[in-house]
């Protein structure tokens, strides 16, 4: 050990008395804290471009976020992948300044600055010292509207991501999630999670430019700056500068998602080698607009929301089949998916596979008991809180709710949301989306290992690993 | 839940703080049972961190015994004399927080994250299984099945974990308290015994071997009141011994490639033996692995990503893979992963990597450059620092490495001083091709199934 340069105040802490204290039951604490959301202001520019402030001062940092409904849901049947392109390479260069430049640029004001598209929105990510906020702003802007997406930045992507796209091949969770998206959301927009190799050896400079002209006007975008940031009229003008010319655009309308019905369909991706079976059992799910979708989250957090959800405390602590038990309600602008997921040593696959329908058919038939019910919402309410301690937090959580369109008071009202579902609201969610009747099974794994013990659930379709 | 490489794929992300614009409020005291206390006010968030640390890590582990500081780690899960087994995880989650625990080759973390009006929550559970924690035959033998069960999940079934955990160890270090696997080894792990764990718990999980660190929305005297009341009778032990970390002397530049059924993609590791902790040429190498690595400007990213369209992905860091410049303890590398393109030998890549270098080494970086550089590094220490998970944690860290928690509102000046003399110096004395140590990382036709599997408990 090194020596201790100091111990100024043990003396202090000494004179304290110890109080008595009955350590057999954990402590009574008070009640849990209010926090009010810092007043966030929202207005449009005349062209259509929605702007959010919110003032966060506790650190010398501004975070941006641009976000156009332009996901890969907005993809081409026939090029997967191009919104996650044009995202990626609109910091590639622009009209005025070449890939190295913007990184140069970004790196100097202490910043970051990338695109990236979700299934629904394409977003531009950009932060910075506040000292540099109009600095972020412009390069913001001038990615956003200038992007010229140059030959060779182009070439280097379609090679780097196909190598990228065998990494991700090579993780079973991946090719889990692949295969269930396609199995639930079957020929619509959100059934491929990710490009083919094919289609990236076709992407090309029109395919890009052809996206960005469509989808990425500012009557299709919003701004959130949060931060330590400039009197409101300054800063206003300093957006005004960067986006106010940007010109306005029809927009077309956003494709239709139409998943298929639900139907119970076994799909084992063989992945020969594989010491580890990755099982998905679900299916569609409501959206986060809807009447149900607190009631599901309710569900899907007490089914497996952590380390104190039944399938933690029963797949994993009491059966010990799996490291990984945990359940997903991943919620889409328009279409959602609910599933049990769970990561299995081959041996264990057939009762693994029973204790996680039979947690599906437990959720689905039984009324949740009154405690088990407060704790995960009191799970849910602290989450919450914990979620917005940074400034990327808060930007995630406002970023979002503008992908999913959700109404403005979301965050401010979703404590009480939680708190007020009933334990047959819960039920009858259950019985809808959790029931395995129809939840689709999906399963990553040694077909020559576990394909035997799958097919006593019902006809196996094995496909080949991508 | 628990994880062993909690570091690891971390870019450039230590060394907080700085004089511009961020003061950490800190009070740190002693209680007379030799626990280190540090407390810090924030109240922006009714957020609260209560981290405790441990002086103990992988590197403490004895031969026949790999993989120990992590079963313990899982030991200290199964519950305590009133807070018996799923108490800990179902009270902190049912208040709406979050937990976990982590090995570190040099020591062993656990943190809850709880709205703030839950301090005294975690102060009990964290204090109840310092004082009692409950050590049985069952508890063992269920927390063996989690971490193999771990071990198969994160290390046997995912392409590069073994090479990175069992094999780089091995050609960066001699010494084996450095060099064993971290993970451990399925044999050993089944070896350890209910005596092993009341052992350990013993020598290690004292309260002057830790320190306890809260950072968040609280009140200090009320705070210093509950520590006080839930640690304060919890004996001390004789302060354990460390273990000798020196490397025996004789270091050789060594090269091995490694074959991976289930990697896709070549990688190469590249890497050196490092300096000390905090000495001048520690705080030169941050800046050479910023001036590197760190930011999209950065010289591999623009140079072999982008100019030569060699390399996919790197990660670097000053104590890579297991720590990182925050909890780096000597001895320790600077090393780099590289995931590259294929028409590209692993021999090339290294070549490519070392002649970035040799620009650093041949002359001083150019003064914009390294303004750049600066404010760049500046700007990701204070945004590493905005939750109270990662200010305790970096307070832990100071605490327990340099017995300083106030190095977290400095030691950002001490890079930001660093000269372009200073950097061409240690890039010359540190990074030459004669102390290089490689692994390449080649993709293996996938394996006959049942070679796959692994020995011992199938």
């Amino acid at each position: 050990m090194p020596p201790r340069l100091f111990a100024l105040c043990a003396l202090a802490a000494a004179g304290l008395a110890a109080q008595t204290v009955d350590r057999t039951k954990a402590p009574e604490t008070p009640a849990i804290p209010d926090y009010k959301l810092a007043p966030v202001y929202d207005t449009k520019l005349p062209n259509g471009l929605g702007v959010v402030l919110v003032e966060d001062s506790r650190f010398p940092l501004v975070t941006a976020r641009l976000n156009f409904q332009a996901g890969s849901k907005f993809d081409p049947k026939d090029a997967p992948g191009l919104a996650e392109a044009v995202a990626t390479l609109l910091t590639e260069g622009t009209k005025t300044r070449t890939a190295r430049q913007l990184s140069e640029q970004t790196d100097a004001i202490g910043g970051s600055l990338a695109g990236a598209a979700g299934a629904d929105a394409l977003t531009v990510s950009g932060n910075a010292l506040s000292e540099n906020l109009a600095r972020l702003l412009e390069l913001v802007a001038d990615v956003a509207i200038n992007a010229t997406f140059p030959q060779d930045e182009v070439d280097l992507y379609k090679q780097n991501r196909i190598q990228n796209l065998l990494a991700e091949r090579a993780e079973p969770s991946f090719l889990a999630g692949e295969k269930f998206a396609e199995v639930v959301y079957g020929s619509s927009p959100y059934a491929h999670i990710a490009p083919t190799e094919e289609a990236i050896r076709k992407l090309d400079r029109t395919a890009l430019n052809g996206f960005r002209d469509t989808w990425l006007a500012p009557n299709n975008a919003s701004l959130l700056l949060i931060g330590r940031l400039p009197a409101r009229a300054d800063l206003m003008k300093t957006i005004a500068q960067q986006f106010g010319s940007w010109q306005q655009k029809q927009v077309p309308a956003a494709p239709k998602v139409e998943p298929p019905a639900p139907r119970r369909q076994i799909v084992l991706v063989d992945r020969p080698g594989s010491v580890q079976a990755d099982i998905h059992v679900g299916r569609l799910a409501p959206t986060r607009v809807s009447a149900e979708f607190f009631p599901l989250m309710v569900g899907n957090n007490i089914l497996g929301g952590g380390a104190n959800s039944r399938m933690f405390k029963n797949i994993r602590e009491k059966e010990g089949f799996a490291y990984d038990a945990h359940s997903e309600y991943n919620t889409q602008r328009d279409a959602s998916t609910f599933a049990a997921v769970t990561e299995v040593r081959n041996e264990v696959v057939e009762p693994a596979m029973k204790a996680v329908l039979a947690e599906l058919d437990q959720m689905a038939s039984t009324q949740v008991p009154a405690a088990e019910l407060t704790n995960i919402k009191n799970y849910m309410a602290g989450g919450y809180l914990l979620r917005l301690e940074t400034q990327n937090g808060l930007a995630n959580q406002l970023n979002n709710m503008n992908t999913l369109g959700l109404p403005k008071n979301y965050l401010e009202t979703y404590t009480a949301h939680v708190r007020s579902v009933e334990p047959d609201q819960v039920l009858a969610a259950a019985k809808k989306y959790m029931a395995p009747g129809q939840a689709a099974v999906v399963v990553v794994g040694d077909a020559s290992k576990i394909g035997d013990a799958l097919k006593k659930f019902g006809d196996v379709t094995i496909e080949k690993a991508k | 839940m628990n994880k062993l490489l909690a570091c690891c794929f971390l870019l450039a992300s230590g060394l907080p703080v700085r004089s511009a614009g961020i003061a950490i409020p800190i009070e740190s005291y002693k209680l007379k049972n030799g626990l280190r206390v540090v407390l810090s006010k924030d109240n922006a968030v009714p957020v609260v961190t209560v981290y405790m640390i441990y002086d103990v890590g992988s590197r403490a582990e004895e031969k026949g015994r790999t993989g120990f500081a992590h079963l313990f780690e899982h030991m200290m899960f199964e519950g305590s004399a009133n807070a018996p087994k799923g108490v800990h995880f179902a009270t902190v989650e049912s208040n709406g927080g979050t937990l976990n625990g982590s090995t570190h080759p040099d020591f062993t973390d656990y943190f809850e994250v709880l709205p703030s009006n839950k301090l005294a929550t975690a102060l009990w559970l964290e204090s109840d299984r310092m004082r009692s924690l409950s050590i049985n035959d069952a508890n063992l033998k269920n927390q063996k099945e989690a971490v193999k069960q771990e071990r198969r999940l994160t290390f046997d079934n995912e392409a590069y974990n073994t090479a990175i955990v069992d094999v780089w160890p091995t050609l960066m270090f001699r010494n084996w308290q450095s060099s064993h696997s971290l993970i451990g080894s399925y044999e050993d792990l089944e070896a350890s015994s209910v005596a092993d764990v009341s052992k350990f718990f013993k020598t290690y999980y004292a309260p002057d071997n830790a320190a306890l660190v809260i950072v968040g929305d609280i009140q200090i005297p009320d705070a210093k009141k509950l520590v006080e009341t839930y640690f304060a009778d919890i004996p001390s032990q004789p302060l354990p011994k460390h273990p000798d970390l020196a490397e025996p002397p004789g270091f050789q530049a060594i090269k091995k490639v490694q074959k991976d059924p289930l990697a896709r993609v070549p990688g190469v590791i590249v890497g050196y033996p490092g300096p000390r902790r905090r000495s001048p040429d520690y705080y030169a190498l941050y800046m050479v692995d910023a001036i590197l690595t760190a930011g999209d400007s950065a010289r591999i990213r623009q140079d072999l990503v982008k100019g030569k369209q060699s390399v996919i992905q790197y990660q670097a860091d000053l104590g890579w893979p297991f720590a990182g410049s925050l909890d780096y303890r000597d001895p320790e590398p600077y090393a780099m992963f590289l995931l590259h393109n294929p028409n590209f030998t692993g021999d090339q890549i290294v070549e490519q990597v070392q002649e970035e270098i040799a620009k650093l080494q041949s002359a001083p970086i150019d003064a914009k450059d390294l303004e750049r550089v600066r404010t760049q590094v500046r700007s990701l220490v204070i945004q590493g620092l905005q939750s109270s998970l990662a200010r305790a944690r970096a307070l832990a860290q100071y605490e327990l490495a340099d017995g300083n928690p106030e190095l977290i509102n400095t030691e950002l000046d001490r890079a930001m001083a660093v000269t372009p003399a200073e950097i061409q110096a240690a890039a010359k004395k540190y990074l030459t091709a004669d102390k290089r140590v490689v692994l390449e990382i080649v993709p293996a036709p996938a394996a006959p199934s049942d070679a796959a599997g692994k020995k011992g408990d199938q």
